[in-house]
């Protein structure tokens, strides 16, 4: 059995994988690292598993937090990982547009499933989950709310700001002003779509193009990103879990090595 | 600890502390200090007023004061020399010397009036068209001035004589650096990217002959050694500087070594030498017309080539773009080398750094990531 963690900024994710790479357990929790986050994704796939640790022969572990995570026996980047989960998934895919909880990261596969070239953003929250956190505060919705309400949307309100916090007092004025929360909540996503969209022009965007990572289950966001670039953009199964599901494929790959 | 070690940690002690390292060739040689802005004052002429030529390229400091004159969007190497002129840093230095290649270094000459009003300022204005004999003739007026005013300083008349003395040992400094850098390639684990860079900062807080004394030791006691054996990835880096050391320790952990560099801080000052010329000023500024840099302007647009060319020379395998932040001339390069090197097909990371970076966690996943892309490769 192999086990692969995966150590975000906002959340933690755990897959575990058989000799056959079939799927046995998963869990996501959303606390990440430097909390108990990962230990209780790891424990919640076990269980899942129907397996206790011991069970274990080869784990890895990715994310931003893989560097202080001692327990794996190998730490691999979230690039690379991205890159072995959607492969395996979707084999069609040239270009994986992950966004997490604080970055945003384009990969560029060649015909063989192999990193090709990949760009991530600033240390900026500008295009990420936790642009879309914040607007969500200010519309008053749980971050899961936001794509129901663009989906009630008329127009969109476009919020010109880059920066996450300008944004912030940007959209607070146009509420006060009177704008719908449902057009607010449209221009945030188209926000971040534009942000990233300019990331993924900087290496160039091959179809198929794959969206991976908590932000994939926003459909508004996946729509504004899909016009935004001009293609059609699929979204893995349990996209939350591909950097783990990544982990766990190398650490089958490094076991039988 | 043997020999080397101890030579490497001696220059690297150097690089870490440049105030003490300061203080103490200052001590020793009983000479003042002129501090030398980045990026190609020319030190020559400090040299031969018998004083030492202290390079200022910026520190790990917390910008505090430095934002009463430049604005966070200022390359950061400025902001930390403005701060560390306004906390007293510089204060052993008798004068500093400023050029005005970019927008930040020119309002930085008139800042440093007000800000530092105590370390006399000599600014200095390199021609546009450094290459067009117009130019060898403005830099050469340029030279005098600065002559002029340094020996006002020093207190002493500069001589031809003493022009030329320093330049033989500026032009001994030079190929012994352009050996040294060459010879990265075979000893790249002793020669990692931490100690290669640690070792050629060290020569802006010495005295240039006897730092250069040390270099060829150093060089004398590795080619002693049979070549090392390296399995990692050999890159070619390019931009202002590669700092902080975290960043370097990024690449060693990573098991990558720097080949070749194109930095200003590095390569990019010794690797033209001296021109020709009837006078030891003219010969400066021929010199100074043969040098490329993103700061000077270069109508042939040859970076790309050069890159290809040191790439290709080291057998290196790929390229890394240390692009500091908000650098207008090296970010008007980029374009153009990025789309020449990718016609290459050579590997490319780019990196966007700030010399003061707390936090080089993304850094690291990036330079982790470049490691195991062409691991698969």
């Amino acid at each position: 059995m192999f086990l692969g963690i995966d150590i975000g900024s906002s959340s933690s994710k755990a897959v575990i994988l058989d000799e056959n790479l079939n799927l046995l357990g998963k869990a996501v929790i959303n606390t990440g690292t430097g909390t108990l986050g990962p230990e209780k994704a790891i424990e919640i796939a076990l269980s899942k598993a129907g397996l206790s640790r011991e069970a274990i022969k080869y784990s890895i572990v990715t994310g931003y937090g893989r560097i202080t995570y001692a327990k794996a026996d190998k730490q691999i980047t979230e690039i690379s990982c991205h890159a072995k989960g959607v492969a395996f998934m979707e084999p069609n895919a040239r270009t994986v547009i992950d966004i997490g909880g604080q970055d945003v990261k384009v990969i560029r596969l060649d015909d063989g499933g192999r990193v090709e070239n990949f760009v991530m953003n600033d240390k900026c929250a500008a295009g990420t989950g936790r642009f879309l956190e914040v607007m969500a505060r200010i519309l008053d919705c749980d971050i899961e709310m936001l794509a129901s309400l663009d989906a009630e949307s008329t127009k969109e309100i476009i919020i010109s700001n880059t920066c996450t916090v300008f944004a912030e007092s940007e959209v607070i004025s146009q509420l006060s002003s009177g704008a719908k929360r449902e057009n607010v909540a449209k221009g945030a996503h188209h926000a971040v779509a534009k942000r990233v969209a300019g990331l993924a022009h900087r290496i160039g965007i091959r179809p198929e193009v794959v969206m991976t990572g908590g932000v994939a289950l926003n459909k508004g966001v996946v729509s504004a990103l899909s016009q935004e670039i001009g293609q059609p953009i699929s979204v893995v199964k349990n996209p939350q879990i591909v950097g783990a599901l990544g982990a766990a494929l190398f650490a089958a790959e490094m076991f039988k090595k | 600890m043997n020999s080397i070690e101890q030579m490497i940690s001696n220059f690297e002690e150097q690089s870490k502390y440049p105030a003490k390292a300061v203080a103490k060739v200052m001590k020793e040689t009983g000479k003042k200090a002129v501090g030398c802005f980045p990026y190609y004052t020319p030190e020559e002429i400090v040299y031969a007023a018998g004083m030492l030529p202290i390079g200022l390229w910026g520190g790990q400091t917390e910008i505090k004061s430095a934002d009463k004159y430049l604005q966070s969007f200022c390359c950061s190497i400025m902001r930390a020399n403005v701060e560390m002129g306004m906390k007293g840093t510089y204060d052993l230095l008798s004068a500093v010397i400023i050029p005005t290649y970019c927008d930040t270094l020119k309002c930085i000459c008139e800042n440093w009036k007000t800000a530092v009003p105590n370390i006399y300022l000599i600014p200095m204005v390199y021609p546009q068209n450094i290459r067009i004999e117009a130019g060898v003739t403005y830099m050469m007026a340029e030279f005098k001035r600065v002559q002029a005013e340094l020996e006002k300083v020093s207190g002493r008349a500069i001589t031809e004589k003493d022009l030329l003395d320093s330049i033989e040992v500026y032009e001994t400094y030079r190929k012994t650096m352009q050996e040294f850098v060459s010879i990265v390639n075979q000893y790249p684990n002793t020669l990692n990217a931490r100690t290669r860079h640690f070792i050629i900062k060290a020569a802006y807080f010495s005295d240039k002959k006897s730092y250069t004394a040390k270099v060829a030791e150093l060089i004398a006691e590795l080619k002693k050694l049979p070549a090392e054996k390296f399995d990692g990835l050999k890159v070619v880096i390019t931009g202002i500087l590669a700092e902080p050391a975290a960043l370097l320790d990024s690449f060693v952990e990573n098991n990558i070594a720097f080949a070749a560099d194109d930095l200003a801080q590095e390569s990019r000052q010794f690797r033209t030498c001296i021109g020709s010329g009837k006078t030891a000023v003219e010969k400066l500024a021929r010199r100074m017309s043969d040098q490329s840099c993103s700061l000077l302007y270069d109508d042939k647009k040859t970076r790309g080539q050069l890159l290809i060319d040191l790439v290709k020379e080291n057998n290196a395998d790929g390229v890394v773009v240390s692009m500091m932040k908000f650098c207008d001339p090296e970010e008007f390069d980029y374009p153009i080398f990025k789309k020449e090197l990718e016609a290459a097909k050579i590997p490319m990371l780019y990196l966007e750094i700030e010399q003061q970076m707390d936090a080089a966690e993304q850094i690291r996943t990036r330079i982790q990531s470049f490691a195991e892309m062409m691991d698969k490769h």
